[in-house]
């Protein structure tokens, strides 16, 4: 009963914005067991799903470290209730990364406010009111991807371009980084297509291009999926020899793999920051201080050098 | 007015119409060619492959609407039915036949259910199904891991290893008759002779029509109109399995969230091919006509690579020209 009493009280006392919140965070500071929230806004794309996966590993390596996730399935309603819940339930630290930027920046601001560190992952906010965020430059990962298959090819050839959701950041900045490596190259994008990054849609829209141009020297899909479904067009076509694919994100299940396997001849990866946000956390609940962004770079991987964990790249 | 619009005898017949919307499809391909593209044979063979997938959906969904109902989880069902058979082939390394027959067993029990649902508690197809096709994707979710089952497997350290990719995925995936047709469209042909001679050769078929024309009727005459509705959507659950085993094989892997929206496309099938969604009237026959002219819009659009915005209206805008031409002329409309 006592117990219900302090805690309604607390919650007034947060919700009248007298400074309870941050009287119940020193409280919790001196505690050796930390209580993370993870607000994931969707796990049905692998890619999320090796998120969750990098933090549970990482946060595993700490016994005083526990971290509670939540995904809200595409929602953005139900990851601000999420948030909202995390902060009625006191953790120590916020990670989230955001479904959409402008719906989100407020609850978590909100969470900032009362006195919570916010770690942002992958997904921008707008403004300034979370503690710091990390995350992977499309654009440029984009734009590496370009330049490998520049030199790859000596800047000639036909290209497929097998677009992820147009209507999505990642996607367009995907296609806008690559499109301004190979600028002035004498690569010409020959079809495009969005396949909304589904394998299924990538091997159709593949297989059109493949009805209709007769010489395709380079496939470039905007994630790993595309490349394999866009790779077995084209050895069901008996042209798999013909072309290089190359990828983006280099999940170790995925692209990793089909690398391994000689389907991919190069995929880029689009780190999760999984590992890094952890690590970010500790230092920020042992009271160091964090930089405002962290950029995580990107690594290339090749059959040559996929069992050493590929090599970093150079973004210029 | 309605003399103008009332159609020629020769269109008298939904076949007559659906084949009428086929040609008119077809000109589209043979106009926007896409620099020929269209004039290859194997641009045919791969329309019809990947229409087959929704093609298998929408055979067991004619069962189903004839009956007067719709199965809105057959697009769920695939996706749990191509996890369960690429979890028993890959992962358990199971006989091919055992994973096939234990995989349609799957989607059958999910059919089975939904038409209990519907005939023993009562509840509407349109929720009993929305509730299944919710369901079923938790289940395709809670069963994988969230994860797509592959030939890679994590080691402890959290690095990957493959292992090999059973035969089976590749034999579904293959082709046959010097290379012009997919085994995937054979098995979309032999799931559609299958519905047929089970509604046009059987009394099970005379039950599903009576069933879905008038349901107090049929009950009235003796046919048991319970037995019917779930027989109904356990073959819609069966057909969506065999998809699923379809879908992995041709993915190389079982997706949870594979096919989703597929039912939206299997019902259009069904629709443009000239079944009534109130029940009692088309056939199997209908849906392999609208199966081919979806098939085969989407291919045009594909070859041409219209945006993603025009393809959807284009294609919206072709669903209801599709529809007015399969309507019954003259004061049937």
């Amino acid at each position: 009963m006592r117990k219900l009493e302090v805690g309604m009280i607390a919650v007034l006392m947060m919700l009248s914005g007298c400074g309870g919140a941050s009287t119940v965070k020193t409280g919790e500071k001196s505690k050796t067991h930390w209580k993370v929230g993870m607000s994931q806004c969707n796990l049905g794309e692998p890619w999320r799903v090796q998120m969750n996966s990098d933090i549970r590993t990482a946060a595993a390596a700490f016994p005083d470290m526990e971290v509670i996730f939540k995904d809200a399935q595409n929602d953005t309603l139900k990851q601000r209730s999420h948030i909202e819940e995390f902060v009625s339930a006191k953790v120590d630290l916020l990670l989230v990364s955001p479904n959409e930027a402008q719906p989100l920046t407020e609850p978590v601001a909100k969470a900032h406010a009362a006195g919570i560190p916010v770690i942002v992952l992958d997904r921008a906010l707008m403004g300034e009111q979370f503690t710091t965020f990390i995350g992977a430059d499309n654009r440029k990962i984009g734009q590496a991807a370009g330049q490998w298959i520049v030199s790859k090819t000596g800047g000639k050839g036909d290209v497929v371009e097998l677009k992820g959701l147009m209507t999505s950041i990642p996607a367009q900045d995907r296609d806008a980084g690559f499109r301004e490596a190979i600028r002035g190259a004498g690569l010409t994008i020959v079809f495009e297509a969005d396949m909304k990054w589904l394998e299924a849609q990538a091997r159709k829209e593949m297989e059109s291009a493949l009805a209709r141009f007769p010489k395709i020297d380079v496939v470039y899909a905007h994630n790993d999926p595309g490349a394999h479904g866009a790779y077995l067009a084209s050895k069901a076509a008996g042209r798999e020899k013909q072309m290089l694919f190359v990828s983006i994100d280099a999940l170790p299940q995925e692209g990793q793999s089909y690398v391994r396997d000689g389907i991919v001849n190069a995929t880029f990866l689009y780190p999760t920051g999984g590992k890094e946000a952890i690590y970010t956390a500790r230092q920020i609940l042992q009271g160091q201080s964090v930089p405002r962004k962290i950029t995580l770079q990107s690594r290339v991987f090749t059959k040559e050098n996929v069992d050493r964990g590929g090599d970093p790249i150079e973004l210029k | 007015m309605t003399a103008i619009l009332k159609k020629p005898a020769f269109l008298a017949s939904a076949e007559a119409r659906a084949v009428l919307a086929l040609f008119l499809v077809f000109l589209l391909g043979l106009i926007f060619n896409g620099d020929g593209a269209f004039l290859q044979a194997g641009t045919h063979r791969d329309a019809l492959r990947q229409a087959s997938v929704t093609g298998i959906l929408a055979c067991g969904m004619t069962v189903v609407i004839l009956a007067g109902g719709i199965d809105l989880a057959a697009g769920s069902i695939l996706a749990f039915s191509a996890i369960s058979f690429s979890i028993f082939a890959i992962w358990w390394a199971w006989l091919p036949f055992l994973a096939i027959v234990a995989a349609i067993g799957c989607g059958l029990a999910c059919g089975v259910v939904s038409g209990s649902l519907t005939s023993g508690l009562r509840i509407q197809p349109f929720i009993a199904t929305l509730a299944m096709m919710v369901f079923a994707r938790g289940l395709a979710k809670s069963i994988s891991g969230g994860v797509k089952v592959s030939t890679s497997l994590p080691n402890a350290d959290g690095t990957y290893h493959s292992i090999q990719l059973p035969a089976i995925f590749r034999q579904i995936d293959s082709r046959f008759a010097g290379d012009n047709i997919s085994v995937v469209t054979l098995i979309f042909l032999m799931c559609a002779a299958l519905c047929w001679v089970l509604l046009s050769r059987h009394r099970f078929g005379q039950y599903v029509y009576a069933v879905g024309g008038n349901e107090e009727a049929a009950r009235l005459s003796g046919v048991p109109v319970g037995m019917t509705k779930i027989a109904a959507y356990a073959i819609s659950g069966a057909m969506a399995a065999i998809a699923g085993i379809c879908q992995a094989a041709q993915e190389q892997q079982g997706d949870p969230e594979a096919g989703s929206g597929y039912e939206l496309t299997a019902i259009a099938m069904v629709v443009i091919g000239g079944t009534s969604l109130t029940g009692g009237r088309g056939g199997v026959g209908l849906t392999l006509l609208g199966t081919v002219i979806i098939g085969y819009l989407e291919k045009i659009l594909s070859i041409n690579a219209v945006p993603e915005a025009n393809r959807l209206m284009l294609t919206g805008v072709i669903i209801v020209l599709a529809v007015l031409t399969q309507r019954r002329g003259g004061r049937g409309a």
